[in-house]
């Protein structure tokens, strides 16, 4: 689940900048007395320490004066941007500012290069952030995640909200998660964890001759853990919580077995949803199937505690 | 020029072995800052009434965020006339050293204490330990309201140390060229200095250049082989008078000279990134103790990344600017070679805990000084240059030491 990414907070000495972004204008203080630009804003000249500043409007044209990207993402939230392009742009006027490239591969990218502003609207109130791309492409951006369709399409729901909460419950289960091969290493490597190497499990020869179903079957709790390799898609995303705990289940079963060498895949619908005294409780009721069967193979009432 | 007279010097160490922070035992600052000065007492052969001064931590001390110096001196059970709380994160260990030298010299004390706890502290039976990972997860990172780095560039995700250094290492490549493997040899050949030190965390793991062009790519172009790896651990050292040094029973580090630079937090925001502030901290302990970067025997530089010491050989003058890759190319910079950078491993391969890790540089530069670093000891050790650096190099700090 995506937490969120920390969002610019005006001050008194800031807002006009923040308010600028909002119009699509980069506006920045310049000293009236020795025509310093001055970034981030102050209420002082970083020059001469005048305090004679006025809020002058920039073309917000520049270069990139050194950018790397990371690889690895440098808060959680910002995974969805790997790798962020992360850069130190020098405007025209001089002044240099941190923030992210947007809109190029990265064989686009060079230290030196020109770059334009984009005004990349973040959210529904309007708060803008400053991005640059290359000249002559996009000028705006809208990234707010909305509460129908956001950047990918998911509902944003406040985990402490009783009735947007009750909203999520369906009968109907959603999409298919990708698939998942179980081979016999993996279930020799779950019996050797578990203690659990009984035949059925682990003998392939044997299973080949006893077995009702003709080969080794995998262990109904490796199927069921194995869940965590499975992106289930849902169509919301919990905000605002700070930590998420897998609580238990309400029901295990395992209706059918899974033989050595299936794919499997899984689905999910909301069964429950609400906040209670510990926390924000949501079941999900998760059924893996093996890929084609009417049957699933596990049907697990997974209960998740959000706080 | 005014500065030092060179009359104060360092007489003792002492530093705990860099640990995972998982095995490593937990201990209250306090606890650790006793027991760090009772061995590095131990080490000169001085007595605990020999201490007049104290320089600590203040950030991150775990049992107080202020007063600190009055808890700590009260808790060790000494008065002192000098007291110091410095903040210059991996700067710190030489900022230390340095304002113990002044206070000396200036006759405020005689035996000064710099200590730096960085072991973990136990956690309260009903404390919740959520508060840490909150600390943990912006670093360095004020989010308070106002801050300028919480409000123009956490929600760009800028944060953290990798990507300002990469971006140094980026634009340092567009106006100089880059070669990624003196890059790699600097970690490779501060690893098999590690290999002659027991202490060091990534003894008995040598490490190839090749090696470290096949680790994981963080932030383009820093590998993971070149970040430091954070530990656990903790340091302090004695700084006293000429005539206090007299009766301790090591040779010891008269502290010749010393810089300091720091001009920004953001490196985003310095004049030119690629030029660091160390250059004006160098020249200027260079110019007070009157010798020159051709006359040390031994760099102990501060290497959270490999480019950072590629800067610091560049700007402390030990090469000409831009030419720093061609000089990793051309010297074995091994306890055993021609320019022995980092004899104890660096932090890259001894381990960095957290603001002690810089004192690791200084312990070693009095370790071989006082000819006391066995298997990678030095044949001949008489002058080291140490470096400090905090945050994105952003305050940087060196010192000269002279054997008597």
């Amino acid at each position: 689940m995506a937490m969120q990414k920390p969002l610019p907070i005006a001050t008194d000495i800031s807002r006009p900048f923040w308010d600028g972004l909002k119009q699509g204008k980069i506006q920045l203080p310049r000293c009236d007395d020795c025509q310093t630009w001055v970034f981030y804003p102050r209420r002082h000249c970083t020059h001469c320490f005048s305090h004679q500043l006025s809020w002058q409007e920039v073309s917000g044209q520049g270069t990139l004066y050194s950018y790397t990207l990371a690889r690895i993402p440098t808060m959680p939230e910002f995974a969805d941007e790997a790798p962020q392009a992360m850069a130190v742009v020098e405007l025209d006027e001089g002044v240099r500012l941190n923030t992210t490239l947007v809109g190029l591969a990265e064989d686009e990218i060079e230290v030196g290069m020109t770059l334009a502003p984009v005004f990349a609207k973040v959210n529904a109130k309007g708060d803008t952030l400053l991005r640059f791309t290359a000249p002559n492409r996009e000028t705006t951006r809208d990234e707010t995640p909305s509460l129908e369709a956001g950047v990918d399409g998911k509902k944003q729901v406040p985990f402490d909200d009783g009735p947007a909460l009750a909203s999520l419950v369906t009968g109907k289960f959603g999409d298919w998660s990708n698939e998942l091969t179980i081979d016999q290493e993996l279930v020799n490597r779950f019996a050797e964890l578990s203690g659990d190497d009984y035949w059925l499990h682990t003998d392939p020869e044997r299973a080949k001759r006893e077995s009702p179903y003709g080969t080794t079957i995998a262990h109904g709790a490796l199927v069921q853990i194995l869940q965590s390799r499975l992106k289930i898609p849902l169509d919301f995303e919990l905000t605002g919580f700070s930590t998420m705990v897998n609580y238990g289940s309400d029901r295990l079963r395992f209706p059918a077995p899974v033989p050595v060498g299936s794919k499997v895949h899984a689905r999910a619908r909301v069964k429950d949803a609400e906040p209670t005294r510990k926390g924000t409780q949501v079941t999900l009721e998760v059924h893996t199937h093996v890929v084609g069967q009417e049957r699933p193979s596990v049907i697990n009432d997974l209960v998740i505690l959000y706080r | 020029m005014t500065g030092l007279t060179g009359n104060a010097a360092i007489v003792g160490a002492a530093q705990y072995k860099p640990e995972k922070y998982q095995t490593a035992p937990q201990m209250f600052h306090l606890e650790q800052v006793a027991d760090l000065a009772a061995r590095a007492l131990a080490d000169a052969g001085l007595e605990a009434s020999a201490l007049d001064g104290l320089v600590i931590n203040g950030p991150h001390f775990h049992e107080a965020s202020v007063f600190v110096p009055a808890m700590a001196a009260e808790y060790l059970g000494i008065n002192v006339n000098f007291a110091e709380v410095v903040d210059l994160g991996g700067c710190t260990p030489v900022g230390m050293v340095w304002r113990a030298a002044a206070a000396i010299e200036m006759g405020l004390c005689e035996a000064v204490l710099c200590v730096l706890p960085a072991r973990m502290a136990p956690f309260g039976p009903d404390e919740d330990p959520s508060w840490m990972a909150k600390a943990m997860r912006y670093g360095g990172h004020s989010t308070a309201f106002g801050a300028p780095e919480a409000e123009f560039d956490l929600p760009y995700g800028h944060m953290g140390q990798n990507t300002g250094y990469a971006m140094i290492a980026q634009r340092y490549a567009a106006r100089y060229g880059y070669d990624p493997r003196a890059m790699a040899k600097i970690a490779a050949d501060q690893r098999t200095n590690a290999q002659f030190n027991p202490q060091a965390i990534f003894h008995g793991q040598p490490l190839s250049v090749d090696d470290v062009l096949a680790s994981k790519l963080v932030a383009d172009p820093l590998r993971v082989l070149e970040i430091v790896m954070p530990v656990a651990g903790g340091a302090a050292v004695i700084v006293t008078s000429k005539e206090v040094a007299a009766r301790t029973r090591n040779r010891p580090a008269f502290i010749k000279g010393f810089g300091e630079r720091l001009a920004f937090k953001s490196p985003s925001y310095a004049q030119e990134m690629t030029e660091t502030p160390i250059g004006p901290a160098a020249r200027k302990a260079f110019a007070m103790a009157g010798v020159k970067p051709s006359d040390m025997d031994a760099a102990q530089l501060y290497d959270c990344y490999t480019i950072t010491v590629l800067l610091t050989l560049e700007d402390a003058g030990f090469c000409p600017k831009g030419e720093g890759m061609a000089f990793v190319r051309e010297h074995d910079l091994t306890w055993r070679g021609d320019f022995p950078l980092n004899t104890h491993g660096g932090q890259l391969s001894f381990g960095q805990a957290a603001a002690a890790g810089g004192m690791s540089q200084v312990i070693e530069a009095f370790t071989q000084i006082a000819g006391r670093a066995e298997d990678r000891q030095l044949k001949r050790c008489d002058q080291v240059f140490v470096s400090g650096t905090g945050g994105v190099m952003s305050e940087q700090g060196a010192l000269i030491l002279q054997g008597s």
